[in-house]
This record gives C-alpha cells, sequence and structure tokens, in this order.
C-alpha cells in the first residue's frame, strides 16, 4: 500500500520513489499501521484501505477533505473515537469534514460532525 | 427503403465517429509521448516494469520459439532456393526474409498474443472496478501513468526482440546453407554482408516500432470502451484482438506495398 500511497507524490510533486515511499510509510507508522506498508489491496481489511485513501487525500493540494460515510466505509465500525483520534495524528492542515445521513445519526451522539441528509 | 438508407447511414456515421476518437486518442497519445513532464518518477517505475513484463520475461520462451519456427521457415525458404537453382539470389532472399518480413510479424504476432491480451484485459478490468475514475479523481493523467508506459515499452519490446529474432534466424540459416550448399562461415557471412542494405535495417527498425506502436495502442483502446459490467471484459478483449490482428497485416501488406515502389 506504501507504493498506491507514494503515487500521488511521485505524480504531482514529481518526489523521488524511495522518498515518496517512506514518507507513505511515515504516515502509516504515526497509526499504527507500518505493517500494511508492503502488503497488496486485497490483502488489507475495509479499515486499512479507508486510513490508505485518508492519507493519499491528505497529499493531496487540496484544502477540504470530505469523508462520506465512514460507517459504509469501514467495517465493523463501533465509534468514532479512535476514527476521529488517527485523523488527528494525521492531519495537521487541512479542513476536513465527514457527512453521513441521518440513519447514521446515533454514531455522532458527542462528536463536532457535520451530519447531512 | 428509408429506413434502410437510414440505417447504412447511420452506420456510417458511428463507424466515423469511432474512427474520429480513435485517431483522437492516438494523437493524445503520442503528444504526451513527446511531453517530458509526462516522464514523472511513476511513469519510469511503470516503463521499467513493462519492458521487463513485456521484453525480458518472455525471453526464453522467445528463443525457443524463434529457434522452432525460424530454423524450420529459414529452412524451408534455402531448400526451395536451392531446388529452383536460386544460389547465387540465396543471400538477398533469407535477408529480405529473415529481417524485413518475418522476424517483426513472428514477434508482434507473440507479443499480441501475450501482452496485447493482458493489456486488454487488466485496462478493462480497471475500468470494470472504476480504478480509473479513483485515478482521476487523484489528478493522475491516466495517459501519463497507464498508457504512455505500455505503449513506449512496447515499441522497445518488440523493436528489441525482432532483432533478436532476426539474429537468431540469420544464425539457423547458417545450418541449412550447411547442409544444403555445403557453405563455409565466411562465404555464409560474406553472402549476407554483400547482401543487406540499410534500407533493410530501416525497414526492420520502423515495421517493428508500427507493431509496437499498435500492439499496445489497440488492446488500451479496447479496454477503454468496455462497458460497466463483467461480462464486457471478454468481449472487449475478444473486439481489441480482432482489431489488432487486422491493425498487423494492415502494416504488413503496406510495408510491402512501400517496399515495392
Amino acid at each position: 500500500m506504501a507504493e498506491n500511497i507514494a503515487l500521488i507524490k511521485e505524480v504531482h510533486e514529481g518526489m523521488s520513489i524511495k522518498a515518496a515511499e517512506g514518507l507513505a510509510c511515515e504516515y502509516l507508522e504515526k497509526i499504527g499501521m507500518g505493517s500494511i506498508a508492503l502488503k497488496r489491496i486485497s490483502a488489507c481489511q475495509s479499515v486499512e484501505i479507508f486510513y490508505v485513501m485518508l492519507i493519499r487525500a491528505l497529499m493531496m493540494p487540496q484544502e477540504q477533505i470530505c469523508i462520506l460515510a465512514p460507517f459504509l466505509l469501514i467495517k465493523h465500525l463501533s465509534g468514532l473515537d479512535e476514527l476521529l483520534a488517527n485523523i488527528a495524528l494525521l492531519n495537521d492542515k487541512k479542513d476536513i469534514i465527514i457527512l453521513d445521513t441521518y440513519s447514521n445519526e446515533l454514531h455522532y451522539k458527542g462528536c463536532e460532525c457535520h451530519i447531512v441528509k | 427503403m428509408i429506413r434502410f438508407i437510414e440505417g447504412i447511414g447511420e452506420r456510417a456515421i458511428g463507424a466515423f465517429a469511432s474512427l474520429y476518437e480513435a485517431i483522437k486518442f492516438t494523437v493524445l497519445c503520442m503528444v504526451h509521448m513527446l511531453r517530458p513532464a509526462s516522464y514523472n518518477p511513476a511513469m519510469r517505475m511503470v516503463l521499467t516494469k513493462q519492458i521487463y513484463f513485456t521484453a525480458v520475461g518472455i525471453i526464453p520462451l522467445f528463443i525457443m520459439m524463434a529457434v522452432l519456427f525460424g530454423s524450420v521457415i529459414i529452412g524451408v525458404v534455402i531448400a526451395l532456393a536451392a531446388e529452383y537453382n536460386l544460389q547465387d539470389k540465396i543471400g538477398a532472399i533469407i535477408v529480405t526474409f529473415s529481417i524485413d518480413e518475418f522476424a517483426p510479424l513472428f514477434t508482434a504476432l507473440l507479443i499480441s498474443l501475450r501482452s496485447g491480451t493482458a493489456i486488454n484485459t487488466e485496462i478493462a478490468v480497471m475500468k470494470v472496478n472504476k480504478e480509473l475514475n479513483t485515478l482521476e479523481r487523484y489528478n493522475i493523467d491516466l495517459i501519463d501513468y497507464l498508457f504512455i508506459p505500455r505503449i513506449i515499452s512496447g515499441i522497445i519490446s518488440i523493436t528489441s526482440l525482432s532483432i533478436l529474432f532476426a539474429i537468431i534466424m540469420l544464425c539457423s540459416g547458417y545450418i541449412f546453407t550447411l547442409f544444403y550448399m555445403n557453405m563455409d562461415l565466411t562465404s555464409y557471412k560474406a553472402l549476407l554482408f554483400n547482401a543487406i542494405e540499410v534500407g533493410d535495417i530501416l525497414t526492420l527498425l520502423f515495421k517493428s516500432m508500427a507493431f509496437g506502436f499498435v500492439t499496445m495502442m489497440i488492446p488500451i483502446y479496447s479496454g477503454l470502451n468496455t462497458g460497466s459490467a463483467y461480462t464486457a471484459i471478454p468481449i472487449s478483449v475478444l473486439n481489441g484482438m480482432v482489431k489488432l490482428f487486422i491493425a498487423i497485416f494492415f502494416i504488413e501488406v503496406l510495408s510491402l506495398l512501400l517496399q515495392s515502389l
């Protein structure tokens, strides 16, 4: 998956493969997922794929990231606490919003999220 | 009657529209190939892998096929030339047959069967799985990242493998001239060097490059035009391969026509 993440920096910033993959591994290590760096997508769980997508989005030049229905993207996601903690670990400058339907409203009790129908 | 004419018109417009789209895509790919900005580190990595898969991975099988087919065919040609008393033209026959015609055509057919089908399926699967959409969402140029490395690897692979095939055929030719005409190696070498012309080398190079281009371009284009269902993948590969074989034979005929001018 590191190769997968590194692609963004290689294409948009012309970063060397070694440096881009190193940066991707750094991001994965931050959230304790360094072990998936050499895995293929078929060998990853939905939560791992979600974080890979998020890291790729963080590497893009756009300022805002929109996560749509995380409870659909991640199987067996019990609560948002761990997710929000990991987002905080990964993100230091981008504006991240979570959009979801009212059917998932209960999951967001006590969290500062934008819930839309 | 009017419906019949309308039907013909509709088909003709459809055919011209798809031909226009194909030409537009080809020109776009060629423009990207000439742009230095296309050659980013990710693209270079894909290019290296593609050359490895297309040209290096096939070498043992290719050499075996070249020795088997090349020897048999050059053997038949030499035997026929000896039978019809064409010994004085044998150098030109071997060179024309091996370098100008058989080596690039056989290599193109082999690579089409092995890599053309693989690339058509790969792009079609990516299209159906919406992986191409994902790459576009991340502003990754599909032509730079996916298509150009494959097209360049096709050109490099077919050209280099055609040269290898021609060399193997010329070596096999010596064995047969030795048996049929009792020709020694020095005479055989002299015969080839006298017969070979710059035009033969240029024909081999340009033909191989043209074959390499279509061998990758047509499967890519066919894969890109796959429908959204998994059942569309075999149809896409089938259509792509038919078009590719037509294109290969078209290039072959065109090169024969150009050489006869």
